[in-house]
């Protein structure tokens, strides 16, 4: 980024109108950055009237909800599917298949105005009156009746699914036919699996959303009843649709995630991935379950038994391939040769993260479990484990990891070590005791509890660890503004990685990517460290 | 790659025979809703609690299997040079697959013991007892609505005296419907929750086994005062059930009356 | 006010039985001043309402029975008349119509249809007449109960549960009452509440179904539950609508299904077509 800047000077109109697709990806991080922190001061602000029963910071529940709204919704669709599938596969796919651009790169940088255009009108609910509060979910009848402009949540949730569609587009046609000769299918680096198959799901999925929401806003605005009860309309349909999308969401957020760890690892252990096959069938074992498992979401929505119960074994049975893809993630770990830094820390701690979400999610994959958990701190707990903490820093692994190859630099070694064990310390004091006293019936969405004052000092503890979190997290994000312009230089390939984003082009690299067209010979392989080809940038050039 | 496997084959036969073991050793301390309360009827929540344990004894198992092997291995293979290259096992045909299959079958096995578990207290909680105490609820924003029948009628304004009084003993169906959005009504200590709506009935049971006071809340978010959308309810002894429900009736009663009169 | 009533009126014949088949039938109703919403039932808080299980019964062979005696399934309960003072009650008249037409479920197998008069003149005699005059199919004289209460307190208990209300209006010379037919699980809870002038054999088939509470028995009920996913519940009109959301839902997914085919395959195609070019 620097280097670009020093040699053709910074050209605000060049980014705007940019079609490369490293650009453009740069434009996903900042703007999925600046999500990330005002819904990061959101969740400062919610934990802050959790402190303790009775009102804090606020006069009545309206101003508090507008919060959780914009927190759930902006973390989610503005932050986390921006963050891994907007910046990093705009950023990192093409250059790990060798490609130049994508398929449409003009199409590409239509996605990411809509995606700013989705930000804007985001934020544009705050400064209206009668902001949203319907929480991320917009459940109707509330959604229609309240005051609130849930408009601004369709709108939002229109403009970036539009905005997906076309990436998925983009980015599947891309993988599919323009890979450089020798980059086979059961070469691909995991990462790029996890985001086809992210895409995949986005694909299919995302128009359920978007005609449900759209719905919601006939139903709001012009006095439509599709889902008003008392007028003929089924009052829990929007929820299954919602759901329909919004679980495989999840595995839209969990499987790029995956993926980086993958990369991180298998590089800085100079290991191959264990059992890579088994790993690529897990991931599309995961994209052929997800969509039937939507109604653990309703198990206390009054849906029949038996759909209850069949959603059970199904939501079980997605732990299989989960399974199998933690395994060929801890696998690749065995007889490694493990160097660390910052991005390997992280890695590690997403390992750690990852277990807990995961694990604390099969209880409440049973109905019965679920029929007490559901909608208590336990599962703001655990969803905050799978997404907040360990997808977070999934993308923090993943800035970390090719900052080199965006900026031409290291981001500060020092700062980034503290500011990893602040964030860790904070987020494991804020969640930890939310499993605790969510088991005990602490409910979510509250920002009163005078019926149950016996939960006070555990929301203390969870309050401090945001506070903690957040000096983290700030510490993290002035590191990277910093090193991006004045931090140390770093070589082409600082990590000695096989992966060809390192080894075929420059960092940053060009227009065009590669200096060279990429062929791969027979034996290369991202993965592959024990009998490397070659280090060289023609990969051309025989085997050792 | 022999001692990798023997390695792999090792922990992995060690996770299944502690989850069989698990299973085996839940078995015998005999399940089945936990101790039954009077009249022969399951608890559902004391089931629910017995489950729980379980279940958590299973995922800390896996968690502790997964975290220690990771924590092992990030230990034990750091690089020894800048150069060094990692070893790790190139699977291939037999091998490959069985790394799959084997783990897959032994996750797949957890999965169906717990559905089995899961869905043996499931039917509990669904099936109601014939001799269930019933009371119909309507949820308001932001109040319950307690009806006890013959014109018993509870509006239980949260933090209010007027609360939700069950009897000890018998079990009680709430049988629910809301008025304007969607609400839930959550009783924490029954282990126990279901999600109450327009248009629609549904419906939990549950047996209160002592006398005591709990807090029953609505865990939907239904608007600007959902956090104070909750009231409490006392199991009392039945005697005192019955004179309160008696006591309430007259009042009902008298009620009507006047209201003829006008 | 003469306009008004004439409107009223009409609504009331409408609701008693159809224009059409009241007025070709019966005599023509006499003019009324009595708001037909009166009879509409409020559903919010009547669903879900127990009956009375032990309310006593005679049956049209004068035996006793029970309320309870005929669940187990979802049963159809009418409330009515026998005698013709001055108009006679098309309810049951327009159930059988309904019902000849209903071929998810049979009478008999699936449920079972009751009627119970609210006439306390009405006699064994009057419902034997009656019962002669509707021409039941053989098949049904044994699943298609014709009662007389056995205590008119325990009926009145019963009818004001569910917010039930009838009355006789002696200038008009005749009975006020809803027509309509409330549909009891087989636990005997009220379920559904069709009206007899806007109910179709769609209708009542939905509300069977759904008075089954999602018990998944036997094959056909699974047919059955995917046909009641389509249609959804208007509580306060008390009919079935088409399920629009969920076709919306469902022609959302085929729509990214096929934006998948069509990248995919349409790139190609534009690829070839350029190279060929």
């Amino acid at each position: 980024m620097s280097d670009t800047m020093a040699s053709s000077g910074f050209n605000l109109k060049e980014w705007i109108f940019t079609t490369d697709h490293k650009r453009i990806g740069i434009l996903y991080l900042i703007g999925s950055i600046a999500a990330l922190a005002v819904a990061g001061l959101m969740a400062l602000l919610i934990r802050a009237e959790q402190f303790s029963p009775g009102m804090q910071l606020i006069s009545n529940g309206d101003t508090y909800n507008k919060w959780l709204y914009f927190h759930g919704a902006a973390m989610i669709l503005a932050f986390l599917i921006p963050g891994l599938t907007g910046f990093l596969a705009n950023y990192v796919l093409p250059l790990m298949i060798g490609a130049k651009d994508v398929a449409f790169p003009r199409i590409n940088a239509f996605s990411v105005w809509l995606f700013f255009a989705a930000i804007i009108i985001a934020l544009l609910g705050f400064v209206v009156p009668d902001a949203p509060d319907i929480m991320w979910t917009g459940y109707p009848p509330y959604s229609v009746k309240t005051p609130g402009n849930t408009a601004f949540y369709v709108f939002t949730v229109h403009l970036l699914g539009f905005s997906s569609i076309l990436g998925a587009v983009n980015f599947l046609v891309t993988v599919i036919y323009l890979r450089a000769p020798g980059v086979t299918w059961f070469k691909l680096n995991i990462f790029v699996w996890t985001t086809v198959a992210a895409f995949v799901i986005q694909l299919v999925f995302i128009p359920v959303l978007a005609a449900a929401v759209t719905m919601l806003l006939f139903d709001k605005y012009l006095g439509t009843h599709f889902f008003d009860p008392a007028q003929g309309g089924d009052v829990l349909l929007y929820q299954n649709l919602f759901w329909f999308y919004s679980h495989p969401a999840v595995y839209v957020i969990f499987l790029p995630a995956v993926g980086v760890l993958f990369e991180v690892i298998s590089t800085m252990g100079k290991n191959r991935v264990f059992n890579y096959k088994a790993a690529v069938y897990a991931i599309w074992g995961i994209v052929a379950i997800t969509g039937e498992v939507w109604v653990h979401h309703l198990y206390v929505a009054g849906m029949p038994d038996w759909i209850r119960i069949g959603q059970m074994v199904t939501t079980l049975l997605i732990s299989v391939p989960v399974g199998l893809i933690l395994l060929s993630l801890w696998g690749t770990l065995y007889r490694a040769s493990i160097t660390y830094n910052t991005a390997m820390l992280y890695a590690a701690a997403c390992l750690f993260l990852l277990l807990v979400g995961g694990l604390t999610g099969i209880p409440l994959a049973m109905t019965v479990v679920t029929v007490h958990l559901a909608a208590t701190a336990f599962v703001h707990a655990h969803f905050h484990f799978v997404m907040g903490l360990f997808a977070a820093f999934c993308v923090f692994t993943g800035v970390y990891y090719w900052f080199p190859k965006m900026t031409g630099r290291f981001a500060d070694g020092k700062l980034a070590t503290l500011s990893f064990w602040i964030n860790m310390i904070g987020v494991n004091l804020t969640f930890w005791p939310l499993f605790i006293i969510g088991v005990d019936g602490m409910p979510r969405r509250y920002y009163d509890y005078p019926q149950f004052p016996q939960f006070e000092s555990y929301h203390h503890l969870a309050t401090y660890g945001a506070y903690i979190t957040a000096v983290g997290m700030l510490g993290m994000i002035v590191n990277w503004v910093y090193s991006a312009f004045a931090g140390r230089k770093a070589p082409e390939n600082p990590w000695g990685s096989a992966s060809l984003e390192w080894t075929h082009c420059p960092s940053p690299p060009g227009p065009g990517n590669f200096p060279e067209d990429v062929v791969v010979s027979e034996d290369w392989s991202p993965y592959e460290y024990e009998n490397r080809p070659s280090g060289a940038r023609t990969a051309t050039a025989p085997a050792e | 790659m022999n001692r990798f496997e023997r390695l792999l084959t090792l922990s992995f036969g060690a996770v299944a025979s502690l989850a069989a073991g698990a299973a085996s050793a839940s078995e015998a301390a005999g399940y089945g809703g936990g101790a039954a309360g009077s009249g022969g009827v399951s608890d559902p929540a004391a089931g629910w609690n017995h489950l729980w344990n379980e279940v958590l004894i299973d995922i800390t198992v896996i968690g502790v299997v997964f975290g220690v092997a990771a924590l092992y291995m990030l230990i034990r293979y750091r690089a020894k040079s800048p150069t060094a290259v990692g070893h790790g096992p190139k699977l291939k045909g037999a091998a490959a697959v069985a790394f799959a299959l084997v783990p897959a079958a032994i996750f797949m096995a957890d999965d169906f013991f717990l559905s089995a578990k899961g869905w043996t207290l499931w039917n509990i909680y669904r099936r109601v007892p014939p001799n269930a105490l019933e009371i119909k609820v309507t949820g308001h924003q932001w109040y319950y609505e307690f009806d006890y029948g013959n014109g018993v009628n509870v509006v239980a304004m949260p933090g209010s005296d007027d609360y939700l009084r069950v009897p000890v003993g018998r079990p009680i169906v709430m049988r629910m419907t809301a008025d304007d959005v969607i609400h839930s009504l959550s009783l924490p200590h029954y282990r126990v929750k279901e999600d109450i709506m327009p248009g629609r009935m549904t419906y939990i049971w549950f047996l209160p086994t002592e006398a005591r006071k709990d807090v029953v809340t609505c865990t939907m978010f239904c608007g600007d005062n959902h956090s104070q959308m909750w009231t409490n309810i006392e199991a009392m002894p039945p005697a005192q059930f019955e004179a309160w429900l008696a006591s309430q009736k007259k009042q009902a009663q008298g009620q009507r009356a006047v209201e003829n009169k006008g | 006010m003469r306009g008004l009533g004439a409107i009223l009126a009409v609504a009331v014949l409408t609701l008693l039985g159809g224009v059409g088949v009241a007025g070709a039938q019966y005599p023509r109703e006499p003019e009324s001043e009595i708001d037909p919403n009166l009879f509409r039932i409020d559903e919010k808080s009547a669903l879900g309402v127990k009956l009375d299980a032990d309310l006593p019964l005679v049956d049209q062979e004068g035996r006793g029975f029970r309320l309870g005696d005929l669940l187990g399934k979802p049963l159809v309960v009418v409330l009515a008349y026998y005698r013709c003072d001055g108009t006679c009650s098309v309810v049951n008249r327009d159930l059988k119509n309904v019902l000849a037409d209903v071929r998810r479920m049979e009478m008999g197998r699936d449920y079972r249809v009751l009627t119970i008069t609210f006439d306390k003149n009405d006699n064994q005699e009057t419902l034997a007449k009656f019962r002669q005059g509707l021409e039941l199919p053989d098949k049904w004289l044994k699943e298609w109960t014709f009662a007389l209460p056995g205590d008119q307190g325990a009926l009145r208990r019963m009818t004001d549960s569910i917010g039930y209300k009838y009355f006789w209006s002696p200038r008009d010379k005749t009975f006020f009452h809803p027509g309509v037919y409330v549909v009891l699980s087989g636990e005997g809870r009220a379920s559904r509440f069709l009206y007899s002038t806007a109910t179709s054999a769609r209708d009542l088939e939905l509300a069977l179904i759904d008075a089954q509470a999602g018990q998944i028995a036997e094959p056909r009920d699974i047919i059955n539950f995917a046909v009641s996913l389509c249609y959804s519940y208007n509580y306060k009109e008390g009919r079935y609508t088409i399920n629009i959301p969920l076709f919306v839902g469902l022609g959302a997914l085929v729509f990214g299904v096929l934006a998948l085919v069509v990248s995919v395959v349409g790139y190609r195609w534009y690829k070839r077509k350029e190279r060929t070019a």
